[in-house]
């Protein structure tokens, strides 16, 4: 017998196998194409699959990047005009960027949920949308899918065995740090090395001292070098010297070194938004996150001694819009709104990975209580609250702003300097 | 020369046969620096319509950019002080593994071990060990009283761009170990041995003799020290991002930074097209002064 032939034969009648017994497909089948650095594969996974279900005839061709690579990838293909069905986005700068390859949704929106459609989101999802719109254009280019607060999160665990409450002002900080750092506590810990984390913990003490002015600094009515952005930046400088803040934060990154270090219980207090609440979702999570049962949210604690504004910052997540040249504009609109408030949506929610844009989902299982009650605060209390926004519209001014805030803590600029040095780079992107 | 080898006048042939890599060349190499040094000539996002600027983005890098001066310093700082304790480190323990120590492929496997594994790993491996708050040098310090131990190193602007530095040491000890173990395989025996006979002790024989006949391993070593100092951008990218407030800024980090997160393509360009001098410029004096005798091309 001639072994090499047999072994042929059978292995053509494998690949016959395989073929005959892959799943159809369907030639009259419209594909979607989705690009996005959020959220992650597994969760887009589920949501493709329970919009695939409910919208027989659309698949969905989905690929996630990491946020750097999304973004290259993103621009390569602008550059090449090559651009998905659906593309995902933040509000502000990076919307502004493709604005010209985008559809307006406005048309999008009304088919899905009627003229009324803005009152079915929270207000600030619609708010944020035209973020990065130039002055007069009042479309949206994109539809908010998860929306976020920051605000700061205590660990309950560690609290209470110190005989601790959750802190509402500075000196309550201030008087934590003895009774932790001896335990390998850090009263605040933060992932400093991030610039994202060091303006989100800024943006939440001007939001303190002066709420709402940071807006018209970047609109040109105010100044960054104005006394409260000063003052701002002289807490964020204290927080280090008193020891608030653990020592080296600012080469400590978020993910994973001080996550892993805040679900090991070196955390008091730390600064996170509602995309905290995912950690309980995941894989064997360690047990402070078990059912988030180690965790609660708080406000940023009254650095002023005027008392604290109860409306935190927050902001759109996740938007996506509709490329200009897509051939399936129907069927991406169908896939884009099953996300923000059909099948796909609900998959999405039931992730905890943030707060939905559109009111009304809740996830369909709690683990504890303490779960639920989280939710609840941020979906019931704090969102309908926001009024201000987490991002900065220039690019420019947001790194100079995380720069400064780098240059601060490390002693190698003053708080006025630091803020000299926003305001140099505000003036200068508007030449 | 016979007729028939000789290329014919008018014929077309040789530049037929060199066609292929000459369209090559202009689209992968000419093309792309042309492309980077009119873009820089642009204020642009990459994207959009580019507005004309001439010179202007080369007179905000010199003249109104720190972070820009911090990755030029980070670069020369960078080149000696990993070139050359890697090449000595390496030196040392290739000559130490190939003069007397038992199953030596062990031991190379394990210098060399570092040299494999990704940047990405490395950064998140390195900033725990450095982290003062529960990282590994800081409880070694705690334990043992040594207090240098418990510094900042990546949070402190002074200190961060030393502590990179010595990632990049660690990580690359093993490639020069492994090059110079190649070397010493290939020295003449007779020498060596001509060396002990004529009573020359260990320090000399190495000094006059090992170290001179491993030229083209120390210039391939530096060539290739040379072309990383100018690439390196993931450890620094997954190690501290260029921070804290750009103290270990590189320059292909910075034009990322530029290119990418500020969506200023053109102020980018005009970084890489002076990175282009700097890495040509450096081509030169390494082929002109030291030659160009690597190992690689022998």
């Amino acid at each position: 017998m001639d072994l090499s032939k047999a072994r042929d034969g059978a292995s053509l009648f494998a690949l016959a196998a395989v073929l005959m017994s892959a799943q159809p497909v369907n030639a009259a089948d419209t594909t979607v194409t989705f690009r996005t650095w959020s959220p992650i594969v597994e969760t887009t996974a589920k949501m493709a699959v329970a919009t695939e279900a409910k919208l027989p005839g659309i698949k969905i061709d989905y690929k996630i990047f990491n946020y750097p690579d999304y973004i290259v990838d993103l621009h390569t293909r602008a550059a090449s005009d090559d651009m998905p069905d659906l593309i995902g986005l933040e509000p502000g700068a990076l919307t502004r960027q493709y604005q010209d390859f985008l559809l307006p949704l406005q048309d999008c929106a009304v088919k899905s949920w009627g003229a009324d459609w803005k009152s079915k989101f929270f207000p600030l999802a619609v708010d944020q949308i035209r973020l990065g719109n130039v002055k007069g254009d009042e479309n949206y280019y994109a539809l908010p899918v998860l929306t976020q607060t920051i605000n700061m999160w205590y660990t309950i665990p560690v609290l209470k065995e110190a005989g601790l409450q959750p802190p509402k002002s500075y000196d309550d900080m201030l008087k934590m740090v003895p009774k932790l750092s001896g335990k390998g506590i850090a009263t605040m810990l933060v992932g400093a090395a991030d610039g994202w984390e060091r303006r989100d913990v800024y943006m939440q003490l001007i939001h303190n001292v002066a709420p709402g002015l940071i807006y018209k600094a970047e609109d040109g009515t105010a100044k960054f070098t104005d006394a409260p952005f000063v003052e701002a930046m002289t807490v964020w400088k204290k927080l280090f010297d008193d020891g608030i803040i653990q020592p080296g934060a600012l080469g400590l990154s978020v993910s994973p070194q001080a996550m892993e270090l805040t679900e090991g219980g070196r955390a008091a207090t730390f600064p996170q938004g509602a995309w905290w609440q995912q950690q309980a979702t995941r894989p064997n999570p360690p047990e402070l996150s078990v059912a988030l049962n180690g965790y609660a949210p708080m406000l940023f604690p009254d650095v002023t001694g005027k008392g604290r504004p109860n409306d935190p910052l927050g902001g759109i997540d996740l938007m996506i819009g509709i490329s200009k040249k897509s051939k399936h504009v129907d069927e991406a609109c169908k896939v884009l709104a099953d996300w923000v408030s059909g099948a796909g949506a609900q998959e999405l929610i039931n992730t905890f990975n943030d707060l939905p844009a559109f009111k009304g989902i809740n996830p369909q299982v709690y683990q504890s209580d303490n779960q639920k009650a989280v939710w609840t605060l941020f979906t019931e209390e704090w969102l309908p609250k926001v009024r201000y926004a987490r991002q900065l519209k220039s690019p420019a001014v947001k790194q100079a702003l995380e720069d400064a805030l780098a240059a601060v803590a490390s002693g190698d600029q003053t708080p006025a300097q630091g803020m000299a040095t926003v305001q140099a780079a505000w003036q200068s992107q508007k030449n | 020369m016979s007729m028939s080898s000789a290329p014919r006048s008018g014929s077309l042939a040789p530049y037929l046969f060199v066609l292929p890599a000459t369209v090559l060349f202009v689209a992968y190499v000419v093309y792309p620096i042309l492309y980077v040094i009119c873009s820089s000539a642009y204020r642009w996002d990459g994207i959009n319509q580019a507005t004309f600027t001439g010179l202007a983005n080369y007179i905000r890098l010199f003249t109104h950019d720190p972070a820009f001066v911090l990755a030029i310093r980070n670069a020369v700082l960078w080149a000696p002080l990993t070139i050359l304790p890697q090449m000595l480190l390496g030196f040392a323990i290739a000559y130490m593994l190939e003069t007397g120590v038992p199953r030596q492929a062990i031991y190379q496997a394990i210098f060399y071990l570092p040299a494999i594994i990704s940047p990405v790993v490395v950064g998140i491996v390195w900033q725990r060990i450095y982290n003062p708050f529960g990282g590994l040098l800081s409880d070694i310090g705690f334990a043992s009283g040594l207090r240098f131990l418990t510094v900042p190193f990546l949070s402190d602007t002074k200190v961060a761009i030393y502590a990179v530095i010595a990632v990049n040491v660690w990580q690359w000890t093993g490639f020069s170990m492994l090059l110079y173990v190649a070397g010493l395989k290939g020295l003449p025996t007779e020498t060596l041995e001509a060396a002990k006979i004529e009573g020359a002790t260990l320090r000399q024989t190495i000094v006059y003799v090992v170290w001179p006949m491993l030229r083209h391993v120390h210039l391939t070593l530096i060539l290739l020290g040379v072309i990383g100092t100018l690439q390196t951008f993931p450890l620094i990218y997954m190690l501290t991002n260029g921070g804290p407030n750009h103290a270990t800024e590189s320059l292909p980090n910075y034009i990322f930074l530029q290119a990418f997160k500020l969506q200023s393509m053109g102020y980018a360009s005009a970084i890489s097209v002076v990175l282009m001098v700097i890495a040509l410029a450096l081509s030169l004096f390494q082929v002109r002064v030291l030659g160009a005798r690597f190992a690689l091309a022998e």
